[in-house]
């Protein structure tokens, strides 16, 4: 048996404990690839170490400053985007998931206080008792609470909760120096987003660990209403539908609105493979209203008035499926996973954008991925309205379902990437998902001197650019 | 590894997606989360997940690993091989491939490469020695078995040297039903431990001496008290043409037994090889009722916590293994039981020591004990 230990390992054994930091290589080889490896291939890290508390964070932080060795901040590692897997030689993957202490539930200010190893699951499994649950994006509910709203997510009642649901947190910077954002740098109450001038929350999130390593956060928590009622609406085609999500969105009548293809995300919704999705029309609009009592059932009345003009075809599913899609909405996705059992794999890109554009979006999303020798059954499409709506503003998500065991393919993504990127930026977008370095390349020509701002920026914080660089700029 | 081969497993672990929801049991509708894989609880990194150990093996088969570090022994071994993660992933991505075999395989090039642990090389020694794998060289001697009858009862190893008990309440509820049963003259281990550990050359000799013997015997029925030993005979033995039965489905299928509630409140530790590997979870609930009132578990069935000794980890990592044991306990106790029934000697081995240990009075029995006990003789 060998043992190899470099002499950082033995200083940061020294910070976390020896148990907690290794530099053997099968241990560093497990965080060595996500599902993107067609995009980002596979690296090992060099180093994992992982902290207890706040304090090892700023130490090993402090450490790796000195040093200049690179850190990646990893909460759970399900960001499906590379976001985590080392770009640089000698890099530190910092696994944050010992930290997993709610800090606080305070059900009377509805919010949740966590550190990044807390999952959706564990802490709906402590706010359900309060009748509160936190925003469920459509990732597995084994992801990090912390990282996902701190990355700012889609949501699966981003309809009446919005995408954003932050409202402070604490992050360690490279220097060691800590930063409080909103009522946190003032007072002990962490409840309100703008503390002092600009809203600093929401300069430094968004970014894929390339600030510094978010130690707690403090999150908007809603309720969970009792009255609960689930419509599913086929359309033969994404344009029809707008007018019926104008309306719901407009006058803020249900929690979940989902404009699904017929093929992918609708399995996960209803829960089965088993099922003849193929005879449904190709989109399924999914709606889910819940409200106190009086106010449910004149939502509902409403909701029922516009399905009737809406030109859809209200689709008699069985209960179980409406049962599954109000559980995935308001108690975590555990079944959206299911769409990597289509194909093996999962591409997507995802932006925001207008509802006034869901059939270009679809309409250029079919064409490149023709073009690259995509089959027509591997190419998806959702749509996620936004509240409260205003300019329209939808997420949109174009699939493509693959395997990844075929490694042609790989090439087929990269090219439909390389083209659909401009082809969206010149068709008019308010913004991709999330920034990582394959997006933010073609789009940061188009931005002009706020490129050389926010480049600048992240210098001022991280002058050694030891923060997970190479996956931003 | 074959060409062939080796593409099947790459592809498998292409469509790991890293979602981990493999080391939880189903949240909706209770909303609990409750872990499900022991070593990745119990050990933390990423590689001790059934995600980071495919990368792991990603890397071997791509010849990027080169050296048996301490790092790879340990993520490789320190797995029971218990299935609760292929449970959950059949469920929501599909990979192809059942993670416990293909864990096994990996150890398998682990040991053609000479990277086999210590310690299951010395359990090889001892089988090689005494065709058993706790080196032991006594024989088990049955009291009244009869040469000629159409039942086999194959004990094992564990029930022979280690938890006697069983292999014992087994034997009298055999007298007390009137049921002529034989045992082999010469039982060898049934090679299941070399399996999952990788030894599979080792594992041939064992099964061929064993196959021999039973057919020699022309026993129609094969009766196990041991799910490891059960589920080798049905997964890596040729078919010999006789049936093979769990004690329960024995006792299920015999049917009318005379037996006395004892009022005893119970929890049933589905055991990873009996339920997981060969899906019979009904008939040891269905035995078990007959003599004790069960008090439900939240992990049951297919999302069951192993009692952590499988896989080969209870000889190599110990502490790991009773610290699963304990959570199981604490899980019956919990539940309002006041023992905890299983229908493997493994399991009882384990639970019994991490019991014990804890000295908290939680009593662990075997099913064939209890309804021993039960039985008006
Ligand atoms: C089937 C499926 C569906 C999905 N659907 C959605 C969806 O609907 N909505 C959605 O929002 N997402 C979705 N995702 C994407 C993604 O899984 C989540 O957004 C997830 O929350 C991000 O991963 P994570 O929390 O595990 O963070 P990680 O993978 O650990 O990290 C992601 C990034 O954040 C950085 N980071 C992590 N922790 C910290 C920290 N403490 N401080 C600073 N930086 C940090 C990392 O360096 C990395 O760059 C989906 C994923 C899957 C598999
Ligand atoms: S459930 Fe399956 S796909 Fe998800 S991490 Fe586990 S093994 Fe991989
Ligand atoms: S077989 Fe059991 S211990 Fe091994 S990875 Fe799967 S769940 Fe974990």
């Amino acid at each position: 048996m060998t043992q190899s230990l470099s002499k950082f390992v033995k200083e940061l054994q020294a910070i976390v404990g020896e148990e907690n930091a290794t530099d053997d290589q099968a241990i560093c080889a497990s965080y060595s690839r996500d599902q993107h490896w067609h995009f980002v291939p596979a690296k090992n890290p060099a180093y994992i170490v992982r902290p207890a508390n706040k304090e090892e964070v700023r130490r090993v932080l402090t450490f790796a400053n000195n040093e200049k060795i690179p850190v990646i901040p990893y909460s759970t590692g399900i960001n499906v985007r590379g976001l985590t897997i080392p770009v640089h030689e000698r890099s530190i993957l910092l696994d944050l998931s010992r930290m997993n202490r709610i800090v606080e539930i305070n059900p009377e200010m509805k919010t949740a206080t966590v550190e990044p190893g807390v999952t959706f699951g564990m802490l709906l499994e402590k706010t359900k008792k309060y009748k509160l649950r936190p925003a469920f994006p459509d990732a597995p509910l084994t992801a990090s609470v912390l990282a996902n709203y701190y990355l700012r997510g889609i949501y699966q009642t981003s309809a009446v909760d919005g995408h954003d649901h932050t409202l402070s947190y604490e992050m360690v910077l490279p220097n060691g120096e800590t930063i409080k954002t909103g009522s946190r740098s003032l007072s002990e109450m962490p409840y309100f987003r703008y503390g002092v001038g600009p809203d600093f929350t929401g300069v430094f999130c968004a970014h894929p660990g390339t600030c510094g390593v978010v130690t707690e956060l403090t999150a908007k928590l809603y309720r969970l209403y009792d009255n609960r009622k689930e419509y599913f609406v086929g359309f033969d085609d994404a344009g029809t539908p707008r007018k019926i999500i104008y309306n719901l969105m407009h006058d803020e009548l249900a929690a979940s609105i989902r404009l699904v293809d017929n093929q992918s995300w609708l399995k996960g919704i209803c829960g089965t493979f088993d099922y003849p999705y193929e005879k449904l029309p190709k989109f399924v609009l999914c709606v889910l209203v819940e409200g106190v009592d009086g106010i449910f059932e004149a939502k509902d009345k409403l909701v029922q008035e516009y399905i009737t003009e809406s030109g859809g075809t209200v689709l008699e599913f069985p209960e179980e499926f409406k049962r599954t899609f109000e559980e995935e909405s308001l108690g975590g996705a555990e079944k959206s996973c299911m769409v990597f059992g289509l194909r093996g794999n999962y591409h997507c890109i995802g932006l925001y954008g207008p509802l006034t554009l869901a059939a270009k979006y679809y309409e250029v999303h079919e064409k490149t991925a023709l073009e690259v020798g995509i089959p027509q059954d591997h190419i998806h499409f959702y749509i996620n309205p936004i509240y409260s709506f205003h300019g329209q503003l939808c997420y949109f998500e174009l699939d493509i379902f693959y395997d990844g065991g075929d490694l042609g393919f790989g090439e087929k993504l990269r090219n439909y990437n390389e083209k659909q990127f401009h082809r969206l930026l010149d068709l008019g977008i308010y913004g991709w998902f999330r920034p990582y370095a394959g997006i933010i390349g073609p789009t940061a020509d188009r931005i002009g001197y706020l490129a050389d701002v926010w480049k600048k920026y992240l210098r001022i914080l991280d002058p050694n650019e030891i923060m997970n660089r190479g996956k931003l700029f | 590894m074959e060409q062939e081969r080796k593409d099947e497993i790459l592809s498998a672990i292409h469509h790991c997606v890293k979602c981990k929801l493999c080391s939880i049991s189903s949240f909706h509708p209770n909303a609990e989360w409750l872990p499900l894989c022991p070593s990745g609880q119990f050990y933390g990194y990423q590689a001790f997940y059934a995600p980071g150990r495919m990368e792991i093996f990603r890397e071997i088969l791509d010849g990027e690993i080169t050296e048996p570090s301490e790092g790879l022994l340990k993520s490789v071994y320190a797995c029971t091989l218990c299935g609760a993660c292929y449970e959950r992933c059949k469920q929501i991505t599909s990979v192809e491939l059942r993670l416990p075999e293909l864990f096994e395989e990996m150890r398998a090039e682990l040991v053609k490469k000479g990277w086999a642990l210590d310690v299951h090389k010395n359990i090889a020694e001892k089988i090689k020695e005494t065709r058993n794998a706790y080196g032991e060289k006594y024989e088990y001697k049955a009291k009244s078995p009869d040469g000629n009858a159409d039942v086999l009862y194959y004990i094992g190893c564990t029930a022979r040297y280690r938890v006697p008990e069983i292999a014992d309440a087994m034997l009298q509820i055999f007298d007390k039903l009137g049921i002529k049963y034989r045992v082999m003259n010469e039982e060898w281990c049934c090679g299941s431990v070399l399996l999952r550990t990788g030894q599979v050359e080792a594992a041939k000799e064992l099964m061929e001496h064993n196959i021999e013997e039973i057919k020699r015997s022309g026993a129609k029925t094969v009766v196990f008290t041991c799910p490891g030993c059960l589920m080798t005979f049905e997964k890596n033995y040729p078919d010999m043409g006789v049936e093979l039965l769990h004690s329960t489905q024995f006792l299920t299928r015999l049917g009318g037994m005379k037996v006395k509630k004892q009022g005893l409140e119970v929890a049933y530790h589905d055991p990873c090889h009996l339920g997981r590997d060969l899906g019979i979870y009904d008939e040891p609930r269905a035995v078990l009722s007959t003599v004790a009132d069960i008090k439900k578990m939240k992990r049951e069935r297919e999302e069951a916590w192993c009692c952590g000794s499988g896989g080969g980890v209870k000889s190599a990592y110990d502490e790991f293994a009773l610290w699963s044991a304990t959570e199981r306990l604490k899980e019956a106790k919990e539940a309002g039981a006041k023992a905890l029934v299983s229908a493997c000697p493994f399991c009882k081995r384990n639970l019994k020591e991490a019991a014990d240990k804890e000295g908290k009075g939680t009593e662990v029995y075997d099913i064939v004990e209890l309804v021993n006990r039960s039985l008006e003789g």
